[in-house]
């Protein structure tokens, strides 16, 4: 929670940017200690209703105050014109955009989770805030700039589906490059060690001969990157993680479609960390999937009843498997 | 002086609720932007909940009109862990607060007079 109100605060920093530079200067480092203050109070409730309050007023706040300096300074511009500003009106308006737009494209994504393929962790219809600085390339001018670390197996991460990429996915990165893997009887023995997963579930006692018995026997293969990954990347009955790709499992292993059946996934393909669910609505994936007017009448209607409100502000974590050895 | 106060203040009223509730919660101590808040939620039970830009944005403005002024005592430096900004008020800040008082009361007491608000007996 410490590491989210943390987080929050240097979000809030950051827009600050958006307020007038005189404004800013004078009162930032204030308005960002009252606004952790408020955070610590809102969380020490730890009533849903009072942190959404909170959010809604936070951003509110934020927003109204934003309009209300810069019309004062607007004003103070005008009726100081002959002292020409160096930075006018123009500029200050540029900044603003340009904050928002780097906010809004660059540092946060919104998503919901459409399938259950992580059922278990994420549930259908979490809708999540993307954190999408934290995973840039290395070298990349944000990774300076940001808070940055590397993928690591057992990370969630959101990243754009190989085979249609108008889509969004989130899974579990269980290979990293060179990692070997396969699957016995729903066991996944990663470099030899079978890991212990206690973030994953299992929902279909049956085996598989594909799903739960990877790399073997493709019968299941549909997709051209999954063929392409059982042609060129299997040895000795393992699936070998080439370089700048990931292998990734959902957490619902049973009915999951994910690295065994498309393939790895680029790492240039990896979106962002997801933060944290803002909203948790009970919907199915069809309705996610395609909005309309019946859907939106169904939230206007079943706003506070089909919330879930006991997810509101839930952190899905990194988890390391525990690797075992084999007997 | 006394003259140009009046006139002064006359031109401050109205004064918006959250300047209001701000120099009430200012009129028995000195604080800082947490504590105002904290002051003016308790004034208000909680329907009047200031953010950072609705109190520092009514701060500035009041500091530019004379009302309060940053204090440079720390009034209690032992819990002060951070460098905070505490604000006072000032006179002008203190007759501006009662005269919008005086405003207010009399506006009761017209309400009251058409009977708009509970009188000893209550609800008519």
């Amino acid at each position: 929670m410490n590491a989210l109100i943390g987080w929050l605060t240097r979000a809030y920093a950051v827009s600050l940017y958006a307020y007038p530079r005189e404004f800013r200067l004078a009162y930032g480092g204030e308005m960002e200690r009252l606004f952790r203050d408020q955070c610590r109070d809102a969380a020490r409730s730890g009533d849903p209703l009072q942190i959404g309050g909170f959010v809604l007023r936070s951003g509110a706040d934020w927003l109204g105050g934003n309009v209300r300096e810069r019309l004062d300074s607007a004003r103070g511009m005008l009726a100081n014109v002959r002292k020409a500003a160096p930075r006018g009106l123009v500029g200050e308006w540029t900044m603003t955009l340009v904050m928002y737009l780097f906010a809004a494209t660059t540092l946060v994504q919104a998503y919901v989770i459409p399938t259950g393929s992580m059922e278990g962790t994420l549930r259908v219809g979490d809708h999540m805030l993307v954190d999408r600085a934290v995973y840039v390339k290395p070298g990349a001018l944000a990774s300076r700039i940001m808070p940055y670390r590397d993928i690591q197996r057992g990370d969630i991460v959101a990243f754009l589906f190989p085979e249609d990429t108008k889509q969004t996915f989130v899974k579990r990165v269980i290979g990293l490059p060179g990692d070997r893997i396969r699957l016995v009887d729903k066991q996944v023995i990663r470099n030899g060690h079978p890991l212990t997963e206690p973030y994953t579930q299992h929902i279909d006692p049956s085996l598989d001969e594909y799903r739960d018995r990877f790399p073997t026997r493709p019968n299941a293969l549909t997709m051209p990157r999954g063929l392409d990954m059982f042609e060129r990347h299997v040895k000795n009955g393992e699936v070998i993680v080439p370089p700048d790709a990931l292998f990734v499992l959902g957490d619902n292993r049973d009915n999951s479609e994910d690295s065994r059946y498309w393939g790895f996934v680029p790492r240039g393909y990896v979106v962002g960390k997801p933060l944290f669910v803002y909203w948790s609505y009970d919907a199915s994936t069809n309705e996610l999937d395609h909005w309309n007017t019946a859907h939106l009448l169904d939230i206007a209607e079943h706003f506070f009843t089909k919330t879930r409100w006991e997810r509101m502000f839930l952190v899905p974590k990194s988890e390391q498997a525990l690797e075992g050895k084999l007997r | 002086m006394a003259k140009s106060n009046a006139a002064e203040i006359e031109n401050l009223l109205p004064l918006t609720p959250p300047v209001f509730h701000i120099l009430l919660a200012l009129a028995d101590e000195e604080r800082h932007g947490y504590g105002i808040m904290q002051d003016v939620a308790r004034q208000t039970n909680d329907r009047l909940q200031l953010g950072p830009g609705t109190l520092y944005g009514c701060l500035k403005r009041m500091l530019a009109a004379g009302l309060v002024e940053e204090s440079d005592e720390r009034p209690d430096p032992e819990l002060d862990d951070e460098r905070r900004r505490y604000y006072r008020m000032t006179r002008l800040g203190e007759r501006t607060v009662r005269a919008e008082a005086e405003r207010l009361a009399s506006a009761v007491t017209a309400a009251k007079a058409r009977r708009l608000l509970g009188h000893a007996g209550g609800k008519a």
